[in-house]
């Protein structure tokens, strides 16, 4: 038995080449990309707060993932030592996992129910929760129409076409808000999300209130419908709608580009969406009573004049109280700057939402402010 | 054929003829039979090799343009939206730490569990620990990961996310991956070498390091190779113990890492962007899918270089006979 000297030495340098190859690959020049334009500074005015360092991590609502990036990207700016995580894992996994205590924080498209309030004020201690509606999207009501931009169209109408019960554009219900529109006589073709989603929910919850006898299903995340087209995603959904021809859809309305809008009924007038009248729902809603001081969660009002009643609306989750110092000092610090105005900018950008309002800014900042290690 | 052409004796000739005429005319119903069997399994061979093809060109096609000294070299720490500026630099090392890290932990267990079935293994036991391996063979990557998860959240509390229980969730994956082709490896040694070794007066544990693991180091390094390229690609595990970041992190024993499965399976449901102005060098509305193809081309590249590095260590190690 021998060595094959000739080729042992030859794959010896090889390995060796190799080996130093895949060393500089990973050694070299890595690193994260420097900060994108100046413009966000990120956190309270004061300077103290770049003082902070370490992980903070949450997770929840998948609507909130695209203002969540933009937060997180705002505030890791400002706080270089800090990096902020938050998992997608839907409104569900993270209400479990705030009150397990996995998250620090965490999005829900939902308020907390009685049941959960007590699981999470076991975990959050003396402290509290702190629940805010702290991400607020428009839905659109979106259609295919050549030459139609914009239609008035009734909660009750709207919810006839999408449970199917008017089934032609030329329908005498939606001919009678729209005297100066061409309908065709084509056939509406409904498509809707194929996944559990809170864009659905919300929709369904906006037909139920305002039009209770056009639209008898209980609102939930998957729709109720048998039937009708589907997509998987609002990306989905949108390519669907403009795709084919007499199409309508609901969506989030930062992703509507090329489609008809609905003005949709409220009272006598008809309200076009717009972030602002989204945000004008959401400030006129009076605050949910017999919560605790951290807790605000909103009863909506869907039918004040002027504002624009189809909306996602989104909590946040915190506690007043972390048993880590660190822990409390960056919630602190990344919850005051989503709710401030810069914050909430930065969301409106990047995901097209309704800024808060200045009153629940002020009604939750108090707590916010109040967030200690205890 | 070059006999026709070959000028020789003109019986040889006929002969030659005839044995052809023999061979080739006569019976047609073999000559069928081949030429079916012929065209079966070069077709099985292409049938075999279409996806693999189709899917290295779909990556290469889909992932190489996304591909370049930034998309390697940066993180995606405070990169949102349709900005193309990010990389997958925390997602590759993420990867490379916790597979070696599971590497580490599975290479000794199975290794020697191998050695122990092999070598030592008689009886009630050597059956168990084989059965036992086959069941583990057969578990879901994904109850893998809770494995991993709920043993550390008996000790650490919950919502602890570090890639060390990343590792510990693929070691389990990979470990009956390595004690059988490594058991399989051990078994193909003649047992002459072990007899002709213990002729010369040479302990058993001897032996086996220096005459049954040399003999077979080139198929034991391909195994574990193989069971590296096994968990490698593992998503789900790696999703609910190691979280995604998009910072980069060194330290497995703190804190969240990405890896590239994870990193690819999180910027495909992303799905598009929004760009309010329009698309434009700082905006690219599908960019987070671009990410996840350039993604997965790395991966397939790093699991093609560690298969190449393999091969050059079989080289290197095993013993040359002339």
């Amino acid at each position: 038995m021998e060595r094959d000297v000739k080729l042992s030495r030859f794959t010896r340098a090889g390995s060796a080449v190799a080996v130093g190859a895949l060393a500089l690959t990973l050694a070299a020049c890595g690193s994260d990309p420097a900060a994108p334009g100046a413009e966000s500074t990120g956190g309270p005015a004061e300077g103290s707060d770049s003082a902070l360092s370490g992980e903070l991590s949450g997770g929840g609502a998948s609507s909130q993932e695209s203002a969540q990036e933009a937060w997180r990207a705002g505030f890791q700016t400002a706080n270089p030592d800090v990096t902020v995580n938050y998992d997608p894992v839907g409104s569900g996994g993270g209400r479990t996992g705030f009150t397990d205590g996995s998250y620090a924080f965490a999005g829900s498209d939902a308020a907390l129910d009685e049941e959960e309030m007590t699981a999470a004020e076991a975990q959050c201690g003396e402290g509290g929760v702190i629940e805010f509606p702290g991400y607020v999207s428009p839905i659109a009501v979106a259609f295919n129409l050549p030459g139609v931009e914009s239609l008035n169209l009734k909660p009750e109408v709207i919810a006839n076409i999408f449970s199917g019960k008017i089934t032609t554009w030329n329908d005498e219900a939606i001919a009678a808000d729209n005297p100066d529109a061409e309908l065709p006589d084509s056939a509406i073709t409904v498509v809707h999300r194929s996944d559990d989603s809170g864009t659905t929910e919300n929709f369904q919850a906006y037909l139920h209130e305002a039009a209770p006898d056009a639209w008898e299903h209980e609102p939930e995340g998957v729709w109720p419908i048998e039937g009708q087209e589907s997509a998987q995603g609002t990306s989905g959904v949108v390519s669907a709608a403009q795709s084919g021809e007499g199409t309508i859809t609901y969506a989030d309305a930062s992703q509507i580009s090329g489609l008809g809008t609905v003005a949709v009924g409220v009272g006598d007038e008809f309200v076009p969406y717009s972030a602002e009248a989204a945000a004008e729902v959401v400030a006129q809603s009076p605050r949910a009573e017999g919560t605790a001081d951290g807790v605000y969660s909103i009863e909506l009002k869907r039918d004040v004049a002027g504002t624009y009643p189809v909306v996602l609306v989104s909590y946040l989750l915190a506690c007043g109280t972390y048993a880590d110092q660190a822990q409390a000092d960056l919630v602190k610090g990344y919850m005051s700057y989503l709710v401030s105005e810069e914050g909430q900018k930065a969301a409106a950008d990047a995901a097209g939402s309704a800024p808060l309002s200045a009153d629940i800014r002020d009604a939750v900042l108090p707590s916010i402010e109040a967030i200690t290690a205890g | 054929m070059s006999t026709a052409t070959i000028p020789d004796p003109s019986g040889t000739t006929e002969a030659t003829a005839r044995t052809r005429a023999a061979l080739t005319g006569a019976d047609g119903a073999r000559r069928r039979k081949d030429r079916t069997m012929t065209v079966l399994i070069w077709s099985a061979f292409v049938v075999a090799m279409a996806p693999l093809v189709s899917l290295i060109w779909t990556v290469l096609s889909n992932g190489a343009a996304r591909i370049s000294m930034d998309f390697l070299s940066l993180s995606m720490r405070n990169i949102f939206g349709g900005d193309p500026s990010g990389g997958i630099y925390h997602a590759i090392v993420g990867t490379l730490i916790i597979t070696a890290l599971a590497t580490v932990i599975s290479v000794p267990v199975g290794l020697l569990a191998a050695i122990y079935l092999v070598e030592y293994g008689k009886g009630v036991l050597a059956r168990a620990v084989t059965f036992f391996v086959d069941v583990m063979t057969g578990i879901p990557s994904i109850v893998a990961g809770l494995f991993a998860v709920s043993l550390f959240t008996l000790f650490l509390g919950p919502g602890v996310r570090m890639g060390v229980i990343g590792a510990v969730a693929l070691s389990v994956l990979m470990i009956p991956v390595v004690v059988r082709s490594c058991e399989e490896m051990l078994k193909l040694v003649p047992n002459e070498l072990r007899e002709a070794s213990y002729a010369l007066g040479v302990p058993k544990w001897l032996t086996i390091v220096k005459v049954v693991l040399r003999t077979s180091v080139a198929g034991l390094t391909t195994g574990i190779l193989l069971a590296v390229a096994r968990v490698i690609g593992e998503t789900a595990p790696l999703l609910v113990t190691v979280g995604v970041t998009d910072s980069i992190n060194f330290d497995p024993f703190e804190g969240r890492m990405m890896t590239l499965p994870v990193f690819a399976y999180r910027q495909y449901s992303q799905g598009q962007a929004t760009c309010p102005g329009g698309e434009s060098a700082t905006c690219v509305a599908d960019i987070a899918i671009q990410n996840a193809w350039g993604a997965a081309l790395v991966l397939i590249v790093l699991v093609l270089a560690l298969n190449l590095i393999g091969r050059l260590v079989n080289r290197w190690f095993s013993p040359k006979l002339r």
